[in-house]
This record gives C-alpha cells, structure tokens and sequence, in this order.
C-alpha cells in the first residue's frame, strides 16, 4: 500500500488513528488530506466530486488500517489486552447465563421450555473455541 | 525485580523515547520497566540488554 507503518508512533491499546513518529508520516497525511481539502474549490460537478472525495476517503481508510495491521503492539499492552478482554468475557457470560436462568426458570413456571437457540448457541461455540485454542497451544 | 535500566539510559544519554523506538514497546513501558513495577519477557529484557551492550544479569536483579 501507500504508507509504511514505521512512519508512525506505536498504537496505544484502546487508541485510535496513527501519530507520525517521523517526517515521511507527516508529509503521508498531509499529501493524503490535501485531496479531500480541495476539492471543494476544484471546478466541476458537485456530484463527480462528491464521488471522487469518496474514493479517495476509501483509499485513505484501506491503507491507515492497513498500516495499523502491520503496526508491531507494545508486550505490555497485549497483556493489558488480554486481561481486558478476558474481563470483559466473563462479564458478558455472566449476563447471557443469568439470563437464560431467568428465562428458563420464568417459563418453568408456567410449565413450558424455554431455549435461546442463538445465546445457546454462543455459549456452546464459546466452550467449544475456548477448547480448540487450548488444544492448538499445548504445544506452543 | 530491581532494575539499572535507567542508569544504563543515563549513561547513554538517551531519552525513554528513544529508548523505547529501539527496543520496540511504547515509552510507558520503559516508564514501568525503570521503575521495577513491569516484568519483561526475556526477549524484551535481551533487546534492552543489546542496547545498552551488557548482560541482561547486570541490567535486571530478580
């Protein structure tokens, strides 16, 4: 692609966007905005503009994830990462298995079944991905 | 886990920027490496060690 993800500063976790960290990152935004700056003082149709500042937002969208893609993450932020999605795992399984509890025990009462198939679904995809990751790093 | 990175960062005159640029992690966590509250993984330990042309032994005491 367009730009080189050594031209800019790490990615915090949880931050957004790129930082140059070098000149080439700098003068990469700058080239990359002047398009989407001018065209509205370009002459032509206000619909072809419109189109082209599109694309060309497009392009600048594809290649800044792109560059974040190839962006080498902090070890102590992929711990943080971790430990925050972790979290946040057990907070929504908490929420989706007291929910069907509930539920479960609602229609219990009035003698009929009750089953999410798609948070059913979730839970046993859940236990069965958790069990295929332990399985592929055993030996990592 | 006591360190002497920042002894070793002060000789060098080097900022935890340039540190960090080098060694490839954010300046935080050079931050929290200096100050013996973050543990490196021992390639993190051997890039700083390289840096600073020591063994990682004499830069981190466990």
């Amino acid at each position: 692609m367009i730009g080189k993800a050594e031209w800019f500063r790490m990615r915090k976790y949880g931050g957004w966007g790129i930082t140059p960290a070098t000149k080439e990152g700098w003068i990469y935004l700058g080239v990359m905005m002047i398009p989407l700056l001018v065209s509205d003082w370009l002459p032509g149709e206000e619909k072809i503009k419109m189109i082209v500042s599109f694309g060309w937002m497009a392009i600048l969208i594809i290649d800044i994830v792109e560059i974040m893609s190839r962006m080498k993450k902090d070890e102590r932020e992929k711990a943080h990462e971790a430990m925050a999605e972790r979290n946040a795992l057990w907070f929504m399984l908490t929420v989706i298995v007291a929910g069907l509890l509930y539920r479960a025990i609602k229609a219990g009462l009035k003698e009929e079944v009750y089953i999410d198939p798609v948070l059913t679904l979730a839970l046993l995809g859940g236990a069965v991905v958790k069990g295929l990751t332990f399985f592929s790093l055993r030996k990592k | 886990m006591r360190t002497r990175v920042k002894e070793y960062r002060d000789q060098k005159k080097m900022t935890q920027q340039e540190l960090a640029d080098k060694v490839g992690v954010r300046r935080e966590t050079i931050v929290f490496l200096e100050q013996g509250k973050y543990s490196p993984s021992l390639n993190l330990a051997h890039e700083v060690a390289k840096v600073f042309g020591v063994k990682i032994e004499k830069l981190f005491i466990f």
